[in-house]
């Protein structure tokens, strides 16, 4: 039984103009553990799906299950990182980190070691008492992705965290993500539209064709972890690069 | 060179507030107008210090009003703006209603205010009221509707309930949007007292600019009309500094905004 189990997934929302077709069908199993892209032009519905996921939003059709349990609501068991980041301007970046454990009702003094470890992990422990206005948004994402994690959620939803931010800081929050990953093996979603970053990062990417997104293809990624620089430039890694650039070409998309 | 610069910026203002002044004093013997058309601010300065008991007292009088008026109006706007927020019912009734009674200039109840209630505290401070109630709820309505779209999803994904998620997210996010009803209220709470003085009074600095422009002493009218600013500005003047206690984080942050 796969940890996430999403069977003939449709999403449609009501509008003005009528119902719009957002998403699906699509069936997409994901294994504990497992760190997981999903690539697909803008608009197919990725963001859509992963508020299915976390019960933030209802299937239309066909259903999620989660350890063969159907998502019936909002799931409180997840960290998400929304494409804009959730990180109020008046809190400090630690403050803000233990915001996710005050709505939880949980004292953050208990949890002081983690978040000290968390923000030493994403090179940020020189920050924890600046304001999210006064960080450059590569640090800004850094301080979400903490925010996000420091619930030790069962699983991790990261809708395009690194979508706004310039190529260098990119790899750069790519390699901590990666490190994070390793240690923790916390089962992670990630949304993206970097064929790269998907390659890199993953251990298996879901293709999702042009909207309504239905699933093209899953490709497991056997390379080595982790996937440094030398990887990166290894045959392999480009040959995979370009397997999944060919679909979306044949989509017309690239 | 910082302190010299610091310096320079403190006082630009003042000297060009004096400038203006001169400038008026010099204007008047340049264009020979007379004394009961517009005074010298000499002469205002020299008839206002004849009077200055009155003054005061009428000062104190007008600041009752404008005070008054404007506390109830705080206190009745804001809950009221939180209840039209969280009330699909309340947000299809009374504030719809809200919005068109917002259109009518409320000045305009003065007359009737003052014909049913006297020339007394009562309708002032109802007017007023009327004057500051309107931007505190409508300001406080949009301040707790538009928590975005991302803050409300994380605030349900953490499982928090009402109170928590008001305290820890709501309010502090509703915050700055109020403090924009709060300034343009304390900004326009003065206003109404004066009117409200000019329709129907036997006291107040409204009062006292009628009478004194209906005796040809525009001097003791301007005495009235300078300490009427300063009225606005120490209302407005306390407004912000709640404003830079409560949400400094809104402050630094519109700082560090404005100049990238
Ligand atoms: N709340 C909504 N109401 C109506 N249409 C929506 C809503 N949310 C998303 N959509 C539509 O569904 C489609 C998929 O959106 P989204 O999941 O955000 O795509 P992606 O994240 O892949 O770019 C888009 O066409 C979008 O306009
Ligand atoms: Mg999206």
């Amino acid at each position: 039984m796969p940890h996430i189990d999403i069977r003939n997934v449709v999403k449609r929302f009501d509008t003005a103009d009528g119902p719009v077709h957002a998403f699906g069908p699509a069936t997409i199993a994901v294994e504990r553990g497992e760190f997981v892209s999903l690539v697909g032009p803008s608009g197919c519905g990725k963001s859509t799906l992963l508020l299915m996921i976390a019960g933030l939003l209802a299937p239309s059709d066909g259903s999620i299950s989660v350890d063969g349990r159907i998502v019936a609501g909002t799931r409180t068991d997840v960290g998400i990182m929304f494409q804009d980041n959730t990180l109020v301007p008046w809190r400090s970046v630690r403050r803000n980190i233990e915001l996710q454990l005050e709505l939880r009702g949980m004292d953050p003094r208990g949890s002081r070691a983690r978040i000290d470890t968390l923000l030493e992990t994403v090179g940020l422990h020189d920050f924890a008492n600046r304001a999210p206005f006064e960080l450059s948004g590569g640090m800004q994402q850094r301080a979400a992705f903490c925010q996000a994690m420091v619930h030790e959620p069962d699983t991790v939803l990261l809708d395009e965290p690194l979508g706004k931010l310039d190529a260098m800081t990119r790899e750069k929050i790519r390699a901590d993500l990666q490190r994070l990953w390793l240690q923790t093996r916390t089962t992670v979603l990630l949304v993206t539209h970097s064929i790269e970053e998907a390659v890199q990062l993953s251990s298996k990417v879901c293709i999702i064709t042009p909207r309504p997104g239905r699933l093209d293809g899953v490709i497991d990624i056997n390379l080595p972890w982790p996937r440094d620089i030398t990887v990166k430039r290894s045959p392999e890694f480009a040959a995979y690069v370009s397997e999944i650039g060919d679909v979306f070409h044949r989509y017309g998309e690239i | 060179m910082r302190r010299t610069q610091r310096f320079g910026r403190a006082v630009a203002f003042p000297l060009f507030f004096l400038g203006l002044l001169v400038a008026w004093e010099l204007s008047i013997t340049v264009f020979k107008i007379p004394r009961y058309i517009l005074p010298r601010p000499t002469e205002v300065a020299v008839a206002a210090r004849a009077d200055v008991p009155l003054l005061l007292r009428y000062t104190v009088v007008t600041g009752t009003e404008t005070v008054l008026g404007y506390a109830v109006a705080l206190v009745v706007a804001l809950p009221l703006g939180l209840a039209i927020a969280f009330s699909g019912l309340l947000r299809r009734t009374v504030y719809p209603t809200l919005v068109s009674l917002e259109m009518v200039p409320k000045i305009a109840f003065a007359p009737i205010f003052i014909s049913w209630l006297g020339f007394g505290l009562l309708p002032k401070v109802i007017i007023v009221f009327l004057v500051c109630f309107f931007p505190i709820v409508l300001n406080a309505v949009a301040g707790f509707v538009s928590l975005s779209e991302e803050l409300t999803r994380f605030t349900r994904a953490t499982g928090a309930g009402t109170w928590r998620a008001f305290f820890k997210i709501r309010l502090p996010a509703a915050l700055p949007q109020c403090f924009v009803g709060f300034k343009y209220a304390a900004m326009n709470a003065s206003v109404g007292a004066t009117i409200a003085e000019f329709i129907g009074s036997d006291q107040g600095l409204g009062f006292y600019i009628q009478i004194s422009t209906g005796n040809m002493r525009p001097d003791l009218a301007f005495a009235a009309i300078f300490l009427l600013a300063l009225l606005g500005l120490g209302m407005f003047g306390l407004v912000t500094l709640a404003e830079r206690l409560l949400i400094p984080w809104d402050i630094s942050q519109r700082r560090i905004r404005g100049k990238n």
